[in-house]
């Protein structure tokens, strides 16, 4: 079946089966490998991506269920303004370390400031404990959303 | 970085000389820029078979005309900094910034990139920069070495009147200056020094100070490609059904059912598992607009 998806601002075409996980589209159809692949079942919080802005799991995500939706990926969300402010902060702070979470702490992280600009501690660990980080930057990752949020203003 | 554990006493910087056995060649890379590749020791008899076999460059560093440094990292970075701890062995002799250089990744290479301290191309023990700590400064200060030498052919100049800063050489007699990226094709030209001075530890600019990391950019806007995006031509993906208790094994297998899905290849039976070549990626056909 057909789909036309919004990615990034651009309308991509695929044909794949309803159930086919946004995940695999991003990711085997598209060639868009930014998104990680971690657990496929939503606990891990590597694949996340933006739905209509929202921080959302696309390894359990079906295309079919995206419709019309614009969907932000890691390779572009440094064009929103939360984006660009947590990769700079990302930066700065030089908070990955094997990095293979990374796009999806971003992701969330992002998805966190657009709706809260100034997240308190208690947000930031509400928001972001669904991503989980093996190398354990967990502390750079708060230093970096508390920068981010300084840095918008 | 605890400088006691530094510098072991057959590390003490000093004019080194660069056995045959850890020898340079440099060549005119591709762009006539200057390809200088450098090899770690092997152990034991892989080192004796290695040199009896000749040139065996475990790592290169690749100077361009339009001043592009690429040094190829022989250890996978996971996180442990070798992207950053190993440019900078090479970049303190060859007296460029970090910021100058561009890394590449080894491509799979046993003969060449054979961890010396493993014997295999492996990463891991944490022992890259042990390993790598006095070759990788005698590759960065070999390739120096031949730049000034170009530059003091050009300028008709003794080479110990000049010197290198920032990825250029100067002459400061008669303040003149060439980028390394401009003398690329020549130094290509110059031969391998037998020795090379290593600067001493008082004279470091980059090992033993905090550096950011080089692997950072690429791991914040999804370029950095992890073992799972590599996409080998005509790869194909496989989903296992796995025995759920460990050491299980499969006792038959009934595949008519999963033949008749649209999309799978192959079913293969392996000892504990089962392995389907069908993905949803599998099923895909892409249209693009």
């Amino acid at each position: 079946m057909i789909y036309k998806l919004k990615i990034n601002g651009t309308t991509r075409s695929v044909d794949v089966d309803s159930d086919t996980p946004l995940l695999w589209v991003l990711r085997d159809v598209l060639g868009m490998t930014g998104t990680k692949f971690g657990c496929g079942l939503a606990l891990c919080g590597a694949c996340t991506v933006h739905i209509d802005g929202h921080a959302t799991r696309s390894c359990i995500t079906q295309v079919s269920s995206v419709g019309a939706k614009a969907v932000t990926t890691i390779e572009a969300v440094g064009k929103t303004p939360q984006g660009k402010a947590v990769q700079q902060a990302w930066l700065e702070l030089d908070v990955p370390q094997c990095g293979y979470c990374q796009s999806g702490q971003i992701m969330s992280a992002s998805a966190l400031l657009a709706t809260n600009p100034h997240p308190t501690d208690a947000d930031i660990d509400s928001a972001m404990s669904g991503n989980i980080c093996r190398c354990g930057t967990y502390i750079r990752i708060r230093e970096g959303i508390k920068r981010a949020a300084q840095s918008n203003g | 970085m605890n400088r006691d554990h530094s510098f072991p006493p057959e590390n003490r910087p000093a004019p080194s000389g660069i056995s045959r056995r850890q020898f340079l060649k440099a060549s005119a890379a591709v762009g006539g820029g200057l390809l200088l590749g450098f090899r770690l020791p092997f152990a034991g008899d892989e080192a004796e078979a290695a040199e009896a076999s000749g040139f065996a460059p475990n790592a290169f560093i690749r100077i361009g005309r339009d001043g592009k440094i690429v040094l190829v990292m022989p250890y996978v970075e996971m996180g442990q900094g070798t992207y950053t701890s190993i440019p900078m062995l090479i970049a303190e002799e060859l007296e460029v910034d970090l910021k100058q250089v561009q890394l590449e990744h080894a491509p799979a290479n046993e003969k060449l990139y054979a961890n010396p301290l493993l014997g295999v191309q492996a990463t891991g023990n944490s022992n890259a920069a042990r390993g790598a700590w006095r070759q990788m400064r005698e590759a960065g200060a070999a390739a120096k070495t031949m730049l000034i030498a170009a530059a003091a052919k050009r300028w008709n100049v003794d080479p110990a009147s000049c010197r290198a800063q920032h990825g250029v050489v100067l002459h400061e007699a008669t303040k003149r200056s060439a980028k390394y990226g401009d003398l690329s094709a020549e130094a290509a030209r110059v031969p391998v020094p037998e020795k090379v001075a290593l600067k001493r530890p008082e004279d470091f600019k980059l090992v033993g100070t905090p550096a950011k990391r080089l692997d950072t950019p690429a791991k914040i806007n999804g370029t950095a490609i992890y073992g799972i995006d590599v996409r080998p031509p005509g790869v194909k993906f496989a989903t296992l059904a796995q025995s759920p208790v460990f050491g299980g094994r499969v006792k038959s297998v009934d595949d008519k059912a999963a033949k008749a899905v649209k999309g799978v290849r192959q079913i293969v039976q392996l000892d504990d598992a089962v392995a389907v070549a069908d993905t949803w990626g599998l099923r895909r056909r892409v249209s693009q607009l």
